[in-house]
């Protein structure tokens, strides 16, 4: 879902870059408050760990698949906000060390990926808590879909796309809705366990 | 923390496997998928240090192998050096 370069028209390049820009300002704002020295690492772990989830590319027959993303996990480990700073921190290393996403494309991706998939997972996760592991499984899967498509129509409102918002948005939204089953699922084994094995380090369940 | 750290380096020690099968396959995206229908092109004008997980002169099996525990590295490294300054 790492949009290129060449893909957005430049007056969406800047608009996300913008908009990714407040909140990342905003969740700083948030962070810096609540944050103890012992959390950071904690911060760097999750955001490592996502990083190597994302090199995993599903060998999945016919070829269309994807990688982990992560947001929604992230958002369910660390909180939204402290979540779309690793995600960012994550992004900005594989744009800049590996070419993985443009460098004008980086804002768009960053609301995808740091902003949409934390938000929505969150706000999915939280909504659903109480009926146990279903939440974070829906928290993965829709996080990703609606990441999808907030790409779907950033291309497809793109000059390079022909402005086929009406073909975008679907392939976006069909595959990653069907490949987002994947995401919720390693979703919710990620967070059950920890739940388990580390309930203090939930963020969420704190 | 350690447990995480071993769950990280064993994704890095499966990223070749994975690089290997996804390229069986013929990994694609449904970006890229989107790109073919509506005739789009990229134009990545800047590709990056390691471009694309590779380093030069390495097969893309050791390359995806070194690069993930570059990209590890390089972000652990980034936390500690926040909470660094912010401990100062």
């Amino acid at each position: 879902m790492h949009i290129p370069d060449g893909y957005l028209d430049w007056w969406i390049c800047v608009a996300m870059y913008v908009i990714s820009a407040i909140v990342i300002g905003y969740s700083i704002k948030k962070v810096r408050g609540s944050m103890d020295g012992q959390r950071i690492p904690l911060i760097g772990v999750v955001a490592a760990g996502i990083f190597a989830a994302q090199m995993l590319n599903w060998p999945i027959v016919g070829g269309t698949s994807a990688h982990f993303v992560g947001g929604a996990l992230a958002a369910i480990l660390l909180g939204p906000y402290a979540a779309t700073l690793a995600m960012t921190s994550v992004l900005v290393i594989q744009c800049l060390i590996f070419g993985d996403g443009g460098i004008t494309a980086l804002g768009a991706n960053i609301f995808n990926m740091a902003i949409v998939d934390v938000f929505v997972g969150y706000a999915v996760y939280k909504t659903f808590k109480k009926y146990g592991n279903i939440a974070s499984f829906l928290a993965g899967w829709l996080g990703i879909w609606l990441a999808a498509i907030a790409c779907g129509i950033e291309i497809g409102v793109s000059s390079t796309f022909a402005y086929k918002i009406w073909v975008t948005v679907p392939t976006m939204g069909i595959w990653h809705g069907i490949l987002g089953i994947i995401e919720g699922i390693a979703t919710m084994g990620v967070v059950a366990y920890i739940n388990v094995h580390h309930p203090e380090k939930m963020e969420v369940a704190a | 923390m350690k447990k995480a750290y071993v769950a990280i380096a064993i994704m890095i020690l499966l990223a070749p496997l994975f690089a290997w099968a996804a390229d069986k396959v013929g990994y694609s995206e449904p970006l890229e998928n989107a790109a073919e229908e509506t005739g789009a092109e990229e134009n990545q004008s800047y590709s990056g240090i390691f471009p694309d997980y590779t380093v030069p002169g390495l097969n893309p099996y050791i390359s995806a192998l070194i690069t993930g525990f570059i990209g590890v590295a390089i972000i652990v490294a980034v936390f500690y050096g926040v909470k660094m300054a912010k401990n100062d």
